[in-house]
């Protein structure tokens, strides 16, 4: 049996800046990204870890790390 | 013989994500608790010639180490007759192309500004998936072709990971991709990676053990130079 689909309206701003994210990425169109991420979401309990933030301890830790394994000079 | 080999292929995220592709009737953890550092380069130089490579390959120093090239005759490709071999690392992978993700990563590091941080992870990320995909074609079309042993090195997760290891869904998508991959492959197969990856922030650094799968064999937690012996015996 076939999916059926249905159309969603998002703010143009949105899918500009969905289309500039799937640049080089496995994703095909920003239909599939959309879905991608809305199952995520909907599928997300509450036990799901967060996305992490930048934070400068985490970046130095890193690049120490790296550079032990001689990704780095 | 297949093997899809995964640079910081992530056992909790295979389970996580529950790549069924990835993970086949049997899987689970390697044990590389011999070597001081989950290095790339020293573990699938120890892969394919079965032994400990680490003190051969750190003795090179950690620039010359990346220009490490062994020979056909000292692995067990070498036991087949017509093997096809991509990109792996120590042997025939684009060595051009690591160097300039390796300069990428330096420039990151290096970046002064939040805004320059981020346009040169997003080039890193690119050049990555760009050979990614690159690579995928290549393995693809090889699997039509007349190859008794056909390996694939796949490096998008160890390079991407390091700089998005916590993106979840960058991670996820990428996972999900290497499933599809596996999926593809209709003869016998081995999924192995040299380690892992563990969370650090929004950044990754390697696992103290890597992954490994069949659907012929329980291995429990066998170490990276066993794979040698053990894909010789199944040939045999």
């Amino acid at each position: 049996m076939s999916e059926k689909y249905g159309i969603i309206k998002v703010p143009e701003e949105l899918i500009t800046k969905i289309k500039e994210r799937i640049q080089g990425t496995e994703f095909n169109s920003i239909d599939e990204y959309a879905t991608f991420v809305l199952e995520e979401v909907v599928k997300e309990t509450g036990e799901e870890e967060p996305e992490e933030v930048f934070s400068e301890e985490d970046e130095h830790k890193v690049k120490e790390r790296l550079r032990a394994l001689g990704y780095l000079d | 013989m297949i093997i899809l080999a995964i640079d910081a292929l992530e056992y909790s995220l295979v389970e996580k994500f529950d790549c069924n592709n990835l993970k086949q009737e049997y899987y689970g953890k390697t044990d590389i608790s011999e070597f001081s550092e989950p290095r790339t380069m020293v573990l699938w130089s120890s892969f394919m010639t079965g032994k400990n490579m680490e003190r051969e390959i750190l003795a090179k120093g950690d620039k010359e180490m990346w220009n490490t090239k062994i020979e056909l005759k000292d692995t067990f490709f070498n036991g087949f007759k017509n093997p096809r071999i991509i990109d792996l690392p120590g042997f025939n992978y684009v060595k051009e192309h690591h160097e300039q993700e390796r300069v990428l990563l330096k420039n990151y590091f290096d970046a002064k500004t939040d805004e320059e941080k981020d346009k040169i992870r997003k080039a890193y990320n690119n050049l990555a998936f760009e050979h990614h995909r690159r690579i995928k074609q290549e393995f693809s079309a090889a699997l039509n072709d007349d190859h008794d042993l056909l390996l694939g090195y796949f490096s998008v997760a160890d390079v991407v990971g390091h700089l998005n290891f916590g993106n979840r869904t960058m991670m996820k998508m990428i996972y999900r991709d290497l499933d599809e991959i596996a999926g593809s492959i209709k003869d016998t197969y081995i999924v192995l990676s040299d380690h892992g990856m563990e969370k650090l922030g929004m950044f990754g650094d390697h696992s103290g053990y890597g992954f490994w799968s069949t659907d012929f064999n329980e291995l429990e937690n066998p170490r990276i130079t066993d794979f040698a012996g053990l894909i010789k015996e199944i040939q045999v």
